[in-house]
C-alpha cells in the first residue's frame, strides 16, 4: 500500500505543466475569441468561456478521480470499458441529429460524444491485446483481432456520421507499427497463392505505414495530374495523357530505370529477387492509380467538388471553400507578431466570418491574434508534449502502458495535425477540435481523461512487475 | 527485428510534419501578404462618409440652398424575424399587398448577373445587405415609424441628406440634383451608384466646389456586412469635409418677387448689377418649386408633369429664348453710328414713313429724341450710313464691308456668342456677318436695302434676353460690362478669374450720354414711350421693344436701368404676347428697378394690376 502523499509523488510535471499551460492558452483564446462585452467575467456560465472554465475544471476533477483509482482496472477492465462503448455508439445511432450527425446523447442541454470516450476504450483494449502478443506468435487471427478492435468502432463512427473521428482512429496505424503489429500473414497467404512464389515475409505487411503514406501520395498525385493533359504529338502518336495513363508513364519509367541499374549494380540471385519486388510494385502502384482515377470519374459530383477543392484545383472563397478561405485569411492575417490579444479582426465570434471560431476553427484567432511567434509557442508545446509522451512510453516496464502512451501520443498527434492543417490549407475541413484548446465539454473531458490516465499509469509504473 | 528504430521513424514523422506546418505558416503570416489582403477583403470595409453637400447664400446672406435630413427606412432581409406583415403594413400606412409588392420590387430592382461558376443568372439582391425599404421619409414621418421598429427585426433606419430651398423660387437658377449615371461614375471615381450630382444650374456648374470632401472610415465588419468598430481606432481614418459655401450675386428678394410678378405669365426679366456682372436675378416665367426636384421620389413624380406642361416651366427662356430684339437695338445701333463718325449727337433725320413703318411722332432733330420716339426711319438711314459707308465702288462690296465693321462693334458687345460663365443652358443669339449673307444670298448679291430690317432690330438679329440685359448694363456704365455671373464668390475665395476681367466695346463713352439722355426721356418726358416705368424719386432710364410675333401676339419688351447717376441695377424684361412694350413689361421693370433699390414698391395699384394680369397664360389644372 502507497501512502497518501505519493499521490503526486511519481508525476510527471513536465508533462503536467505543459498541459496546464496549453489549458490556460486555450481557455484564454476562448475568452477573446467569444468575448461579450456584457458579460465580461471568466466566471459567467451563460457565456462560452464561463462553460469553458467550468469544463475545464470539472476535467481536472475527473484527473484527481483518475489518480485516485488504481490503475490497475484499466487493463483488467479494458474490455468492459469497450465493450460499453460499443454499446454507447450504437445507441447514438438512434439519437435525434445535430448538425446531420447522430453524435451526440443529450440529457437536457448536457451532451457528450460518444465517439471522443471510444478513443479512449478502444486505446486501452488496443493496449491490453497487443501487449499480451509477442511478434513471433503473430498469425492471420491475431492479426484480424487486432484490427477489429479498431474496425468495428471506427465503421459505428462512420454511420454517424463523423469523418473526422474516423480518420483520427488511423491513428492506432501508428501505434501497430510501433508495436511491431504485421499484415504479413493475411498478406503471405495472397502472395503464397501464386504458383511457384515462396515467401516468408513481403515486407509490405510489417511497414505498413510507409507503404501507406507512399500510396496516399501516389492517389493525390494521380488526382492532381487528372487536369493535366500532355499532348505526346511531339512523338506523332496524337495521344494526350493525363491522370493515371501519366502516372503509368511516370512508374514505367522508373521501373526502367530500375531495371537497368539492377543489371548494373546486383548479383544474379539478387536480380531476380529485386526484379520480383520491382514487377509487383509496377502493377500494384499502377492498379491503385487506375483504381483512384476510375473511382474518382464515378464518384459524385459534391464529392468530387470536395476533392478539387482540398488539392486546390478548383476556388470557391464564397461557396464550398468559404470556411477554409476565411481560416486561411485569419490565420495569414496573423502577421508575424499579430494583432494582439483580443483583436481578432476576422476570426472572432461576433464578426462571425470563419464559422465555428472557437470550436474547430479555434487556431484561426490564435494565430491571428499571436502571430508566427505565438504559433512557435504553441507547435513548441505540442511537439514537447508529444516527445514527452514517448519518452514516458519508452521507459515502461509493462508493454499495456507503452501501448497506451502511444496511442495518446498518436491521437493528440493526429488531432493537431488535422486540425492546424485545416487551418492552413493542409487537411480537409473535417471537424475535429484542436485538443485542450477547442471549447466543448466532451473533447475537453476525453482529453484530459485520456491524459490523466496515462499520467497515473506513468506514476504508477514502478508498481508494476510485468 | 529492432523495434525501438520504429520510435524514432515516428519521432522524426512527427518532427517533419511540424517542420512543413512551420514553413507554410512562416509563409502565410510573414512572406506572403495575400491572405493579409483577404483578410482586409473579407472584415475591414472602407466606408464612405459623403459630407452634406455646400449651402449657397445670395447677396444679402440669406441661405437661399440648404440641406435636410431625411430617412430612409432599411431592411436587411436574413435579419427578418417573423414579420407580421399587417401590422407592419399598417405602420407604414400601406395595405399588405403593397408591402409584399415593394419586396419583390427591391429584389427585381437590383437587376441579375451571369454567374460563371453555375452558368446561370443569378440575382445581384443579397439577403445579407440593407436595402433601402422606403426613401426619403421627413422627420415626421420617421418618427412615427422609429418607436416601433424594435418589433420588427430587420429593419432600421438611417438618415440622409437631400436639398431644400426655403424660398421656392429660383429654380432655374439654381438647377437640381439627381442620381448620378453610370458613366458618371466611370468617368469620376468620386461618385457611387446612388450618389447625387448636380443635374442643372448652379448645382451642375459647381458640381465640384459643392460636393466637398469625402471622408473615409475604416470599419471592422462581420460576415453580415454589420460595423463593429472602427479600425485601428480610426487612425487611418480621414474627416468628411463639407464644402465652403456659395456666395451668389443673386437678390433672393428680388427674385422672388419678380417671380410673383410674373406669375400667371410667360416671359422672363434678368436684372444685372452693372458694376459689377452679377446676375441680380434671372426670372423665367412660369417658374416653379425647387423642392419638386429633391430626391428620387419627388423627381419621378414632378419631373414628367413639369415637362408636359404646355406653358414650358423647364425651358429657360432668359439664355435660350432667342428673340430678334426689336426697338431696343436703335440704341446699340446710335452708339455705333456715332462711334464710326456718320451720325453725331446731334443729326436729325425726318420721319419718312415711306422708307419703313412709323407711329405718328415729331420728326427726331437728334439721338436722343430719335430714341425717345424710336423712331423707325430714323434709324433706317442712320444704319444705312453705316452699313453703305461709300468705301467701296461696288454697291455689293460696300455692304459687305460696312456690315463686317458694324460685325465687329456688335461683338465687342459680347453679342453673337454666350458668355463664358457660370450661367448654363445659354444660346448663342445671332449676329448676322457678311458670310452669313453670302451664304443667305451668295456672294455680293446683297446691300443694305436686302438686309435693312436688322437697322430696327428686326430681323435675322436673334438676342437672349440675358445677353440683352448685358447691353442695358454697358450703357449704364458707358462702354463696359464685366461677364454676366452668378456667383461672386466661392468661400471666401472670390468669384472665378474669368469674371473679374473688365470687356470695353468699341464705343467711347462720350457717345454714351446722347443715347442716356434719351432713355431719360423715354420714361420721364411727355410723348416717351415707357412713362409706365416712372418712378416718383428715382430717375429711371428704359427704352421700350415690341417684338414683332409671327405666331401670335407681338411681345412687350422693356428695358432700363436706375438711377442715372451711378446705375444699380440693369434690368431686362419680356412679356410674351402682351403687345406693346410700354404697357405690361415697362411697368414690371419699374418695380423690379423700385423693389430692389427701396426694399419696397410704393404704387401698389401699379403691383395689383401687374399681378392680377393673366397673358397668354395656360391654365393647367
Amino acid at each position: 500500500m502507497r501512502k497518501q502523499e505519493s499521490l503526486t509523488q511519481y508525476l510527471d510535471w513536465p508533462l503536467f505543466g505543459a498541459l496546464i499551460i496549453m489549458l490556460i492558452m486555450g481557455l484564454a483564446t476562448v475568452y477573446s475569441v467569444a468575448f461579450n462585452e456584457d458579460a465580461p467575467s471568466i466566471f459567467n456560465f451563460s457565456e462560452k468561456y464561463g462553460r469553458q472554465l467550468f469544463w475545464i475544471l470539472f476535467s481536472l476533477f475527473l484527473g484527481l478521480l483518475v489518480f485516485l483509482i488504481d490503475s490497475d482496472i484499466y487493463r483488467r477492465f479494458a474490455i468492459p470499458i469497450y465493450l460499453s462503448t460499443l454499446f454507447l455508439l450504437v445507441v447514438v445511432l438512434f439519437m435525434p441529429a445535430v448538425h446531420g450527425a447522430h453524435a451526440w446523447i443529450g440529457i437536457g442541454s448536457f451532451g457528450v460524444q460518444p465517439a471522443e470516450f471510444a478513443k479512449i476504450s478502444t486505446a486501452l483494449l488496443l493496449a491490453k491485446y497487443i501487449s499480451g502478443l509477442t511478434v513471433k506468435q503473430q498469425n492471420t487471427r491475431t492479426v484480424l483481432t487486432a484490427s477489429s478492435i479498431l474496425l468495428i468502432p471506427m465503421g459505428l463512427i462512420l454511420l454517424q456520421p463523423d469523418a473526422g473521428t474516423f480518420v483520427v482512429f488511423t491513428s492506432f496505424l501508428f501505434v501497430m507499427y510501433r508495436e511491431g503489429l504485421t499484415f504479413d500473414p493475411i498478406l503471405l497467404n495472397i502472395v503464397n497463392s501464386i504458383p511457384g512464389v515462396r515467401y516468408k515475409e513481403t515486407w509490405v505487411g510489417s511497414h505498413f505505414i510507409p507503404i501507406l503514406f507512399a500510396l496516399l501520395f501516389l492517389s493525390v498525385i494521380t488526382l492532381l495530374l487528372k487536369s493535366v493533359s500532355i499532348d505526346l504529338a511531339i512523338f506523332g502518336t496524337g495521344i494526350t495523357l493525363n491522370g493515371f495513363l501519366l502516372v503509368f508513364t511516370g512508374l514505367i519509367s522508373i521501373y526502367l530505370i530500375s531495371w537497368l541499374l539492377l543489371q548494373r549494380l546486383t548479383t544474379r540471385r539478387d536480380r531476380s529477387r529485386m526484379m520480383v519486388v520491382l514487377t509487383l510494385g509496377l502493377v500494384l502502384a499502377g492498379s491503385l492509380s487506375l483504381a483512384v482515377d476510375k473511382g474518382f470519374d464515378m464518384l459524385r459530383k459534391h464529392q468530387k467538388d470536395r476533392i478539387e477543392l482540398f488539392l486546390g484545383l478548383r476556388e470557391d472563397p464564397n461557396g464550398d471553400d468559404y470556411n477554409r478561405n476565411r481560416a486561411m485569411a485569419a490565420v495569414g492575417s496573423g502577421g508575424f507578431m499579430g494583432k494582439g490579444y483580443g483583436k481578432a479582426s476576422v476570426s472572432s465570434v461576433r464578426s462571425n466570418h470563419v464559422p465555428e471560431s472557437e470550436t474547430d476553427f479555434i487556431f484561426c484567432p490564435f494565430a491571428e491574434e499571436w502571430g508566427f511567434v505565438g504559433v512557435l509557442v504553441l507547435f513548441f508545446l505540442y511537439f514537447f508534449m508529444l516527445f514527452r509522451i514517448i519518452v514516458i512510453a519508452e521507459r515502461q516496464r509493462a508493454a499495456f502502458n507503452r501501448v497506451y502512451a502511444y496511442c495518446v501520443a498518436m491521437i493528440l498527434f493526429y488531432h493537431f495535425a488535422i486540425n492546424i492543417g485545416m487551418n492552413i490549407g493542409f487537411a480537409p475541413v473535417i471537424g475535429i477540435p484542436l485538443p485542450f484548446f477547442s471549447y466543448g465539454g466532451s473533447s475537453m473531458m476525453s482529453f484530459s481523461v485520456m491524459m490523466f490516465i496515462l499520467l497515473k499509469l506513468d506514476a504508477q509504473r514502478k508498481d508494476v512487475l510485468r | 527485428m529492432n523495434l525501438d528504430a520504429r520510435r524514432n521513424v515516428i519521432l522524426v514523422f512527427i518532427f517533419l510534419m511540424i517542420s512543413i506546418y512551420l514553413v507554410k505558416l512562416f509563409y502565410m503570416q510573414v512572406i506572403d501578404d495575400t491572405w493579409t489582403l483577404r483578410a482586409q477583403e473579407i472584415a475591414e470595409k472602407r466606408k464612405v462618409v459623403f459630407p452634406p453637400r455646400g449651402v449657397i447664400f445670395d447677396r444679402n446672406g440669406k441661405k437661399i440652398v440648404t440641406n435636410q435630413t431625411y430617412f430612409n427606412l432599411m431592411m436587411v432581409e436574413d435579419s427578418i424575424v417573423d414579420l407580421d406583415t399587417a401590422e407592419f403594413a399598417q405602420l407604414i400606412g400601406w395595405n399588405v399587398e403593397q408591402v409584399r409588392n415593394r419586396f419583390k420590387e427591391i429584389v427585381d430592382g437590383e437587376g441579375t448577373y451571369y454567374n460563371k461558376i453555375t452558368k446561370k443568372r443569378t440575382p445581384n439582391y443579397q439577403k445579407i445587405r440593407a436595402y433601402p425599404f422606403l426613401k426619403e421619409l421627413t422627420l415626421e414621418e420617421m418618427s412615427k415609424i422609429a418607436p416601433h421598429l424594435t418589433k420588427f427585426k430587420g429593419f432600421h433606419y438611417e438618415a440622409t441628406s437631400a436639398r431644400n430651398y426655403p424660398y421656392k423660387s429660383a429654380a432655374n437658377i439654381l438647377g437640381y440634383l439627381s442620381e448620378v449615371y453610370r458613366e458618371e461614375i466611370d468617368a469620376d471615381p468620386f461618385y457611387k451608384p446612388g450618389n447625387n450630382i448636380g443635374r442643372a444650374g448652379i448645382e451642375r456648374f459647381y458640381e465640384k466646389e459643392l460636393r466637398g470632401v469625402k471622408g473615409i472610415k475604416y470599419v471592422v465588419t462581420s460576415a453580415l456586412n454589420n460595423a463593429i468598430e472602427s479600425y485601428a481606432n480610426g487612425k487611418y481614418d480621414t474627416v468628411a469635409r463639407q464644402a465652403d459655401p456659395l456666395l451668389m450675386g443673386m437678390d433672393i428678394e428680388l427674385q422672388t418677387y419678380g417671380e410673383k410678378l410674373m406669375q400667371n405669365k410667360k416671359g422672363c426679366i434678368v436684372a444685372i448689377e452693372p458694376a459689377s456682372g452679377e446676375i441680380l436675378s434671372m426670372v423665367s416665367a412660369p417658374s416653379y418649386d425647387p423642392n419638386l426636384l429633391v430626391g428620387r421620389r419627388n423627381i419621378g413624380m414632378n419631373y414628367p408633369k413639369l415637362v408636359k406642361d404646355p406653358n414650358l416651366p423647364l425651358f429657360p427662356r432668359p439664355l435660350q429664348a432667342e428673340y430678334p430684339p426689336g426697338s431696343i437695338f436703335k440704341l446699340v445701333q446710335s452708339l455705333i453710328a456715332m462711334q464710326e463718325g456718320v451720325i453725331t449727337a446731334n443729326t436729325g433725320f425726318p420721319c419718312d414713313k415711306d422708307l419703313v413703318g412709323c407711329h405718328n411722332h415729331p420728326s427726331a432733330r437728334n439721338i436722343a429724341e430719335a430714341i425717345q420716339y424710336s423712331c423707325n426711319p430714323y434709324y433706317y438711314m442712320a444704319v444705312r450710313r453705316l452699313i453703305q459707308q461709300g468705301v467701296k465702288r461696288n454697291t455689293n462690296a460696300d455692304a459687305e464691308y460696312g456690315l463686317q465693321k458694324w460685325y465687329k462693334y456688335i461683338r465687342s458687345f459680347g453679342l453673337g456668342d454666350v458668355f463664358d460663365t457660370d450661367v448654363s443652358g445659354q444660346r448663342p443669339g445671332l449676329i448676322p456677318n457678311p458670310a452669313f449673307y453670302d451664304k443667305w444670298y451668295g456672294h455680293h448679291a446683297w446691300a443694305f436695302s436686302t438686309i435693312r430690317s436688322i437697322s430696327i432690330g428686326q430681323g435675322e438679329v436673334k438676342l437672349t434676353p440675358l445677353q440683352m440685359a448685358n447691353i442695358v448694363a454697358i450703357i449704364a456704365n458707358k462702354g463696359w460690362y464685366y461677364t454676366p455671373h452668378f456667383v461672386r464668390s466661392i468661400g471666401n475665395n472670390g468669384s472665378l478669374k474669368t469674371f473679374q476681367k473688365k470687356h470695353w466695346t468699341m464705343i467711347n463713352y462720350k457717345h454714351f450720354d446722347p443715347v442716356i439722355e434719351g432713355m431719360r426721356r423715354v420714361v420721364n418726358e411727355p410723348g416717351g414711350t415707357g412713362k409706365m416705368a416712372q418712378l416718383s424719386d428715382v430717375l429711371v432710364c428704359g427704352k421700350t421693344g415690341t417684338v414683332q410675333n409671327p405666331h401670335g401676339e407681338d411681345h412687350s419688351v422693356f428695358f432700363a436701368f436706375a438711377p442715372m447717376k451711378n446705375p444699380k441695377i440693369a434690368v431686362a424684361v419680356f412679356v410674351e404676347n402682351a403687345g406693346w412694350g410700354g404697357t405690361w413689361a415697362a411697368p414690371i421693370a419699374s418695380l423690379i428697378i423700385e423693389k430692389y433699390l427701396k426694399g419696397k414698391v410704393s404704387d401698389l395699384d401699379k403691383e395689383k394690376r401687374i399681378l392680377e394680369a393673366q397673358i397668354a397664360y395656360k391654365k393647367t389644372n
